[in-house]
Order: C-alpha cells, then structure tokens, then sequence
C-alpha cells in the first residue's frame, strides 16, 4: 500500500502540528503553516486532529494511489481532479488503487493539506512526524518529495470514518488581501514613534522570497536614523523584524530560533495561520491590539474551530 | 541577593522575555539557566519552550490564561529571595579539529586581517576554553563565549551559500561550529569530524548551556579515521 509521486510539486513534504519544546536547542517548531486547515483535513477523515499530512504549496504533485482509501483536501484551493474528473477541498474523498490525483492552477490561498485514512511507517523524530526542510531531519527521509518517491502506507487504527464534510461557516476565504493582528515585540519600545506610525500606516506586498522560514514583504516599512543594536535572543513564530534597509520579516515555522533583528511587533496567534496561506503580491495590513484583546481573539476562534471539532475548550496543541 | 537589573517585556501574545541589563558573563549564563529550570519547575504544564540566550530568557507559553501577569509576578519573587545555588555540573568538551588548507579556505586570510600566522591563530583558537551561552540558529549551534579579541574579524560581507557541515568558523568576535550545511558569512579555519546534531539518537547535542568548550587540533589523518569510526 502507498502513494506514489509522479510529478512532486514545488514544495510537498511530511508535517504535523510541530515539534514543540526543542527552540532552546536551535531546532525551529516546523510543522504545518496554516494549522487550521490540517486540524480540517484530519477532522473530515476522523484522525487525531494532531496526525501527519502532506502540505502541498503553490504547485500540486500529481499523485497515483496503490491502495484503496480515503483522502482529504483543505486549505489552499487547487483545480483538483481524480482521474481528469474534478473533485473539490472539504470532503471525503475516496480513492481506489491506480487512481490519479492532479493538482491543477491554484486558485486561491498557497498552501494546502492532504490527509490520507492509512498511516505511515515513518517514525516520529524528536517527537514530531514534520520535516525539518532547512536541517533535513524527520518526515519522508527529511526531504521533500521528488519524483519518482513512495510514501508506504498500512492500515492503521482507523476509526470508522463517519460522513463528514465542512459546512460553509467553516470555510475561509483567501482573499489576497489580510489584515495581520499584533501585539508589541520585545524591541518595540526602541522605535520611534514616527517609525511605528510608518509601519502601521502602509500596505504591504508580500514578497516571492517568502518562505516557510518567514514571510518578506517588499516595502520599506520605515527608514532608520541611527540603526538598532540589541543582542539576540529568543525569537518565536509570528516577530516581525526590521531589517537595517528597513524590510519588515515575518518569522514562521523554519525560522531562526534566535535573532538578531529589532522586532517590532508580533503577530498574533490567532492571525498565524494565516501566513500559511500568503504568497507573492498579497497585500497586508498591521493593526496593533492589546494583549487581553489577543487572547479573547485567541479563545474565540477555538470556541468556534471546536463546535466543529467537537474538542473541549482551549485544547490546541 | 542579585539586585533586580532586568526588565520583563512581551514577546508576542505568548512569550515574554526577561531583559538583563548585567553584562554578558558566565555568571549572567548562570542565573538565565537557574530561573529557567525555576521557571520550567513551577509552570510545566503551561509552558512550551524556554529559549536562554546571553542576556535573555525567553519563556513561550500557551496562548490562553493569564500566562504574561503569573509569570511576571513569580520572576520578580524569585528575584527577591536569596537565590538557591545553581545544581549543575559544568563539562569540558573537546571538540577535535583539522585545521588544514583542505577544510580551512579562509583561515590564511583571516590570519593576515589578525595580523597573525596561521600557526599562530590555530595556537589561540586551541588554547581558551569557550563557555556555551546557548544553542540556537541551527539544530545543536552553540553560542560560544571567550573568543580571544585578538582573532575576531568582521563577517564576510557576501555571505557562502553553504558551509559544509563541521566547519568551524570566526565572525565578528564569536566562534562556533555549523553543526548541518548552512548559508552563512563566517570565516572558516577548520572542521570537525564530530557530528553535532545526532537527530534519531538519545542525545542528539553535545553541549548544554554552561558548558565548556576546548578546540582540539588534529590532522587530516586523524580526521579521516574519526570520521570513518562514526559510520
């Protein structure tokens, strides 16, 4: 039993939710970039919510199934078919043996996330099935998927899967143009005044160099005077930092652990999902929140992600 | 008592980092580590990571309750006791390098910068002990301190697209090894056979914080064989 790659795509690689707990070792969390549409796509299958996926981004692979089973899409929006029929995000779909599956144009978001009803040989590495593309440790053989590879499957402990599909409440609109919450970073306080103005005040074009490392923006977000000197320390998912030539970078899930970068804000929580699904020329806009008010955006979207993923309250990683 | 020179700031709506204002020092690296073992034995449950660093320590927490004002309260308690004594056993590793022209394209320039002999700057590099900070940037880097200032050299300006994995390197006034290839713009003097990051074993790292370091110079005869005794 396996599925096998006839074209890979442009970045197709093994991720879970993350290996969390190792920043202090220099090892970033990896994991899915938009953690949302994972969660959905293990969800319609009857997974762990948790469960390793296939995070496809920007170009499909082209896939042919060995084995029968059943498949799941979420996130991204590719034109999508089986067998030259089109199938579509968000529902159950079931494949039989030969059956190929295309990723066509992408139409809108950049990433999406293919769970499949069988389970993998491959072995947890530091305590995640994601792999680390920047270190090359974990998933399949820590790499990406080329042409020509097969990822072998076998039945796992399957629950039964019940008939799911997700409703439209649930579904997010890729729009191309987002507006990315913060809250105040650890040098935010050594700007000034007139550059955080600049940097709130402007649009933002997301730049092609972005990656799963962190999202570039192409516009000076502010010029400096005298350049900020600070020693680097700790930095999490979603710092945005100012380069010297004034750019900001968005930090993400293969970033730097630790930087060197004066941060002036950073995303929040319940916005980073969202970076997941970015790419050259979206806009974005910066809106600065409290933190209470960050929190309360945090536990809302859990309140609502739950009543679909029948969970109890607060339970996300 | 340690006076309070630290400041807590927010790193997102779920980290803080506590600011130091001492200087950079191995006894700064000590305290960082004693209130992160402090810090990891009273909130477990609520925590995800805590990153050390020179001046720094940042603590990441999960995304709900009110992590930031609990954390706050009980540094600035810590703080305000006689702190306990540091439990931890500091070691010397030596880390074996071959300083040779093979795996040392940039060491001849480096020196000339020192105004140093090659000889020379491999009898420095080998002769300090360097303490561990952190790790960071890369799985398993460690951040060294006690470069002697007479070896630091500004960082190249066009930084190599990849630096093979074991080199061991000077930018600006640090040291250390790229435990996996890398882009980087340090200058580098010589590799190590060691593996430094061991993904799939029990012990991945060589180092903790707090430990010491102590460059070791071998010949490419040497370097061959422990490379082949790894395999």
């Amino acid at each position: 039993m396996s599925m096998y790659f006839i074209k890979p795509g442009l970045q197709t690689s093994i991720q879970d939710l993350g290996r969390y707990g190792q920043m202090h070792n220099g090892i970033s969390i990896s994991g899915a970039m938009d953690p949302i549409a994972l969660k959905k796509a293990n969800w319609l299958l009857n997974k762990k919510l948790d469960s390793a996926v296939i995070e496809i981004t920007l170009i499909g692979p082209t896939i042919r199934f060995e084995s029968d089973m059943l498949i799941a899409i979420c996130g991204a929006n590719f034109e999508l078919s089986l067998n030259n029929k089109a199938i579509f995000n968000d529902q159950i779909i079931h494949v039989c043996s030969g059956d190929i599956l295309m990723f066509g144009k992408l139409l809108s978001g950049s990433r999406a996330y293919m769970s499949y009803s069988l389970s993998s040989n491959l072995p947890k590495v530091l305590g995640s099935f994601s792999t680390h593309l920047t270190a090359n440790f974990g998933g399949f053989f820590g790499r990406q998927f080329k042409a020509g590879d097969k990822l072998f499957l076998h039945t796992g402990e399957n629950k039964n899967a019940a008939y799911r599909t997700i409703s439209e409440q649930y579904q997010i609109n890729y729009s191309r143009s987002y507006l990315l919450r913060c809250v105040s970073s650890v040098e935010s306080e050594l700007f000034s005044d007139v550059q955080k103005t600049s940097f709130l005040n402007k649009k933002y074009t997301v730049s092609k160099n972005s990656n799963r490392m962190g999202i570039r923006l192409s516009d000076i977000a502010m010029k400096f005077i005298s350049p900020i000197n600070i020693v680097s320390s700790g930095l999490t998912q979603g710092s945005i930092q100012i380069t010297p030539s004034g750019h900001a970078i968005i930090s993400s899930v293969d970033g730097q652990t630790i930087g060197g970068y004066p941060r002036i804000a950073n995303v929040i929580s319940a916005d980073l999902p969202i970076l997941g699904q970015l790419k050259a020329k979206d806009k974005i806009n910066f809106l600065f929140v409290s933190h209470q008010k960050a929190q309360q955006i945090f536990i809302e979207q859990n309140k609502i992600l739950n009543t679909l993923f029948e969970e109890p309250e607060f339970q996300i990683s | 008592m340690i006076k309070q020179n630290f400041r807590i700031v927010s790193n997102g709506d779920s980290a803080i980092t506590i600011l130091f204002i001492d200087e950079i020092s191995e006894l700064l690296s000590q305290k960082i580590i004693l209130l992160k073992s402090y810090v990891w034995q009273e909130f477990t449950d609520d925590l995800v990571d805590i990153i050390p660093a020179y001046q720094s320590l940042t603590i990441c927490f999960k995304p709900y309750r009110d992590m930031y004002s609990r954390l706050e309260k009980s540094i600035k308690q810590f703080f305000n006791q006689n702190l306990p004594k540091l439990e931890y056993d500091s070691k010397l590793i030596e880390i074996p390098v071959c300083y040779e022209q093979e795996f040392a394209p940039d060491l001849i320039k480096l020196a000339k910068n020192c105004g140093l002999t090659s000889e020379q700057v491999i009898d420095i590099h080998t002769q300090h002990n360097y303490l561990v900070h952190m790790l960071g940037f890369l799985p398993g880097f460690l951040y060294l301190g006690g470069l002697p200032s007479i070896l630091t050299c500004p960082r190249k300006s066009i930084p190599e697209l990849s630096i093979p994995a074991g080199s061991v390197a000077i930018g600006g006034n640090q040291t250390g090894v790229y435990p996996v290839a890398s882009p980087g713009g340090w200058h580098i003097i010589g590799r190590t056979p060691l593996n430094l990051f061991k993904a799939d074993e029990k012990k991945p790292f060589i180092a903790n914080p707090l430990d010491k370091i102590r460059f070791v110079s071998i010949t490419k005869f040497e370097f061959d064989a422990m490379k082949k005794s790894q395999l």
